[in-house]
């Protein structure tokens, strides 16, 4: 069993990334508590900003022009399917809309592959400048991006429930996810407020992979698989509680990486988040026949 | 003969059924009540999707919330539902066959779905599938599914919902002869006091969840409690 | 009146029963004589490079027929069907290796070793509402794939899990002994494909069939007509892990040597996309699934042009399917497969220099079309 000092920076890798977790799991909550849409293509969508952002430094331009462009990428797309779709399959179950957010994933997925092809051994990093500096706390070294990482978390989360807490556009977000219709006649204006919730999870996927694909590696499959961990968090939140997606999020990063440098178990440490979402979602199998017809139609 | 005590539902804060006790003798039963007064959670409870929170019901003598939903069908519930459920690419003949079918009840039942198919007046070839049926046809067809095999109690949730006059009064003559045919009790939920009134010899008054008149239905259809509840809504 | 009306009916559903119209006796001469032209003619008729493809679409038709048994029949979406067909394959290969047992035998037991463990699986996530439960689906065929990734797969070697990590000479994992050349092992896995599909066939025109007809409408109404839903839905699961599993085993033969990476995460998605584009809903469905995974691929190669395009074809399709089916994932008639169809008619006639245009231009036009289709 390896003693507390091997466990330390994975301790710190893990609440970086649990960090990333959670605020990628926020942004697929607020999207699905406001349109009724599990966004699978997340993860893909950051992934495709974050290999822009690289062609784009590769270029020699401005770094903060890149990462800029990393998150219009992911907003607009985001967006623009939202706006798109999003009205077509108003009316349908979460499972077909949730399918169609494949689609999206798998035509992203082509265009990456398309584009920044995999085969051929090259290997792509984004670095961040805050990669480099970073400071030690009781001997545990820890980068400013791992600082960002956990940082940005934790302000998306708090600044998100917030935001649905004291603003019009959060309470009509979570009126909405009540439902739809009457809130529409309530003379909110359903689309827009829609519009607002696909743009700002779109940003948060271009965020989440700029720092994902700087702390685990820009591959896109990597990256368009890795919203997986941030879903099993929002699965354990139920899609429901932003506390409870930031706190699932944490966890699972933690567990994730403290698990690496056990032997035993080391190889298997990826399956945490799907292990953890599947014990997450039999436990919330408590639920009537009927219940579940009513909220079909 | 349903008798049924304290029966109580609770969903999250809202009391659907509040310690509703009331007995169903024989024959066709009416049950009627503003919407939202509990009615369809009656036939909910009944059918096996919501468990409540108390009471009980017996039902001919056996205790009905024992039994596992899909086991009430087998025992002799069949319940019909307010958007017609006939199964749409399946055949007229295999929609009513289907209780039978799986109730490992096999042998005879080739004659039982032909003639509850013509019981309600359903003029069509069986084998045609009920997606190329109008409305009226689809929902005599759940009729049909009702009354086939051996049912005990019958369920009807506003059979008439949605149908024009006509087709209304032809399936109230098909319900006034369920019990006579089957043997079976049959509760019939609807707003339609004219189908209430030609179809049900007594009525039951259900109001927020609670039993507010019940007896023969000319007597009910009267009551002041009864108008009352429905104010707003004409009693007809 | 009742009484002759009784009797006219009766008379009129019992005799029909037994004679088959001529529709479907049409049909079925098709049918066979398609299938028999597939089994004897087309392995002369391609090279070596496309009989492989064609095996891996009776494989991959056989895998979309359990996932359209699940869509399109009960109306549960499974995105880990791939997962499945690993753990066939690495059951097959396993035993293969392990035993000099005869191969149906070995695909028998592939297929119900799979069987169970999907059924195990199925069990208590069959409680769940249809988006959680594709969402478990992928929980669990991902945990799956990172254990199998850190398993492998059988390879010769020793022990439960057969695998060796220092043999240099890897045994290739056998075929049967009547069909141990390509075309040969096509038309085994032809006929293997046409017993899967004529299993399914006989649960869809049974009891079975009917009950998940009931319960894809609307399950109250199922239940209140006795349905057990639960062991129906139970036994979807099982016959298209049965299925999905004895074409692992088929896989293990095709292939020779089993690596993690021939089932990577996104098959199992476009699969889904196939068997979407493809019709859940019927048999022929399943068939040009395994087409349109594994045929296209391979034309594709052929004539230069980067596989990816097939995954953004797939990614439109699943939006287009999606927005225009009429209800639900069960479509009836695709329209993808009139465009499909167009475009291959356009790479046949001029294989290089339409292929990346003819490809953007159906591409765009399916977009465009299912933007301006809405309801």
């Amino acid at each position: 069993m390896p003693s507390w000092q091997d466990f330390q920076p994975f301790l710190v890798t893990g609440l970086a990334l649990g960090g990333v977790y959670a605020l990628s799991g926020v942004g697929l909550v607020v999207l699905y508590q406001a349109t009724g849409v599990v966004y699978l293509a997340f993860g893909a969508v950051g992934a495709m900003g974050a290999l822009i952002t690289w062609s784009m430094i590769s270029d020699g331009i401005a770094n903060w022009l890149c990462w800029l462009a990393c998150l219009a990428f992911s907003g607009v797309v985001t967006l623009a399917y939202g706006i798109t779709f999003g009205p077509l399959l108003a009316k349908r179950d979460p499972l077909v809309k949730a399918t169609a957010t494949l689609g999206l994933l798998l035509v992203l997925f082509g265009v990456m592959d398309l584009l920044w092809t995999t085969s051929g051994g090259e290997s792509r990093a984004i670095t961040l400048p805050t990669d480099n500096g970073g400071f030690s706390i009781a001997q545990i070294q820890v980068t400013w991006t791992q600082v960002i990482g956990l940082a940005v978390g934790v302000v998306i989360a708090a600044g998100t429930a917030a935001f649905l807490r004291y603003t019009k556009l959060g309470t009509a977000m979570r009126a909405m996810a009540n439902d739809r219709e009457i809130t529409a006649t309530l003379g909110v204006p359903v689309r827009r407020v829609e519009a607002a919730a696909w743009l700002g999870c779109g940003l948060l996927a271009g965020v989440a992979g700029l720092l994902l694909a700087d702390m685990v590696a820009l591959d896109a499959t990597t990256l368009t698989f890795l919203v997986i961990s941030s879903l099993a968090a929002a699965l354990i939140a139920r899609l429901r509680s932003i506390a409870l997606t930031f706190a699932a999020a944490i966890v699972i990063g933690v567990v994730q990486n403290m698990l690496v440098p056990i032997n035993a178990v080391s190889n298997y440490n990826d399956m945490t988040p799907f292990v953890l979402a599947a014990i997450a979602l039999l436990v919330l199998s408590r639920r009537q026949v009927l219940s579940r017809a009513r909220e079909d139609t | 003969m349903i008798v049924v005590k304290d029966l109580t539902v609770r969903f999250g804060g809202v009391t659907s059924l509040d310690r509703m006790s009331v007995t169903f003798e024989t024959g066709t039963c009416g049950l009627i009540g503003p919407n939202g007064a509990g009615k369809t959670t009656f036939f909910n409870v009944l059918s096996g999707f919501v468990r409540p929170s108390g009471g009980t019901v017996t039902a001919f003598g056996d205790n009905l919330l024992s039994m596992v939903h899909y086991r009430r069908a087998r025992w002799g519930v069949r319940r019909t539902f307010q958007t017609e459920q006939a199964i749409e690419e399946l055949s007229v003949y295999d929609n009513v066959a289907m209780v039978q079918e799986h109730s490992h009840r096999g042998s005879s039942r080739r004659d039982d779905v032909l003639s509850a198919i013509s019981f309600v007046g359903l003029d069509v070839d069986p084998r045609s599938r009920v997606q190329s049926l109008g409305a009226g046809q689809r929902r005599l067809v759940e009729v049909a599914r009702a009354v086939a095999g051996r049912p005990r109690l019958v369920l009807l949730d506003e059979p008439a919902a949605g149908l024009p006059d006509a087709e209304t009064e032809n399936l109230a003559a098909v319900i006034r002869q369920i019990p006579a045919r089957t043997g079976a009790l049959t509760i019939l939920v609807d707003h339609d006091m004219s189908l209430v009134s030609a179809c049900c010899e007594t009525t039951a008054v259900l109001d927020f969840g609670e039993l507010i008149a019940s007896g023969p239905t000319a007597d009910v259809l009267r009551d002041e409690r009864v108008v009352s509840a429905y104010l707003g809504t004409e009693a007809a | 009146m009742l009484e002759t009306t009784e009797v006219a009916a009766s008379a009129r559903h019992r005799a029909p029963l037994r004679r088959p119209a001529t529709g479907t006796l049409v049909r079925a001469v098709v049918i066979v004589a398609l299938l028999l032209f597939a089994l004897l003619a087309l392995p002369q008729l391609l090279s070596l490079y496309y009989v492989d493809a064609m095996t891996e679409v009776a494989i991959y038709a056989v895998v979309s027929l359990g996932l359209g048994v699940l869509v399109g029949r009960v109306g549960l979406v499974s995105l880990g069907q791939i997962a499945v067909l690993a753990i066939g394959a690495w059951v097959a290969a396993r035993l293969l290796f392990a035993t000099t047992q005869p191969y149906p035998l070995v695909l028998l037991e592939a297929g119900l070793i799979t069987m169970a463990i999907g059924t195990i699986i199925g069990l208590p996530a069959l409680r769940l509402r249809g988006l959680y439960l594709a969402l478990l689906t992928l929980m669990v065929a991902g945990a799956l794939a990172i254990v199998l990734a850190s398993t492998n797969f059988p390879n010769g070697g020793h022990g439960f899990l057969g695998y060796n990590g220092s043999l240099i000479n890897i045994p290739p994992i056998r075929r049967p002994s009547i069909a141990t050349n390509d075309p040969a092992y096509y038309r085994y896995a032809v006929v293997v494909a046409i017993l899967m599909f004529l299993l399914v066939f006989v649960h869809i025109r049974t009891k079975p069939g009917r009950a998940w007809s009931a319960i894809r409408q609307s399950e109250p109404a199922a239940l209140a007509a006795g349905i057990n839903t639960t062991m129906y839905k139970l036994w979807a699961f099982a016959l298209a892990s049965f299925v999905t599993g004895v074409a692992g085993g088929v896989y293990a033969g095709a292939a020779h040597y089993l690596y993690s990476i021939d089932f990577p995460a996104q098959n199992s998605i476009i699969l889904l996309a196939v068997v979407l584009m493809g019709g859940a809903y019927s048999l022929w469905g399943a068939v040009v699934a395994g087409l349109l995974s594994q045929l296209l691929p391979a034309l594709l190669n052929n004539w230069g042009v980067s596989n990816d395009w097939l995954t953004i074809l797939f990614g439109i399709g699943v939006v287009q399917v999606l927005t225009t089916a009429p209800r639900g994932l069960a479509d009836q008639v695709p329209k993808d497969l009139a465009r499909l169809g167009r475009l291959l008619l356009r790479l046949a006639t001029k294989p290089t220099e339409a292929t990346a245009e003819g490809t953007a231009n159906t591409a765009e036009g399916t977009a465009n079309t299912a933007e301006s289709e809405a309801p």
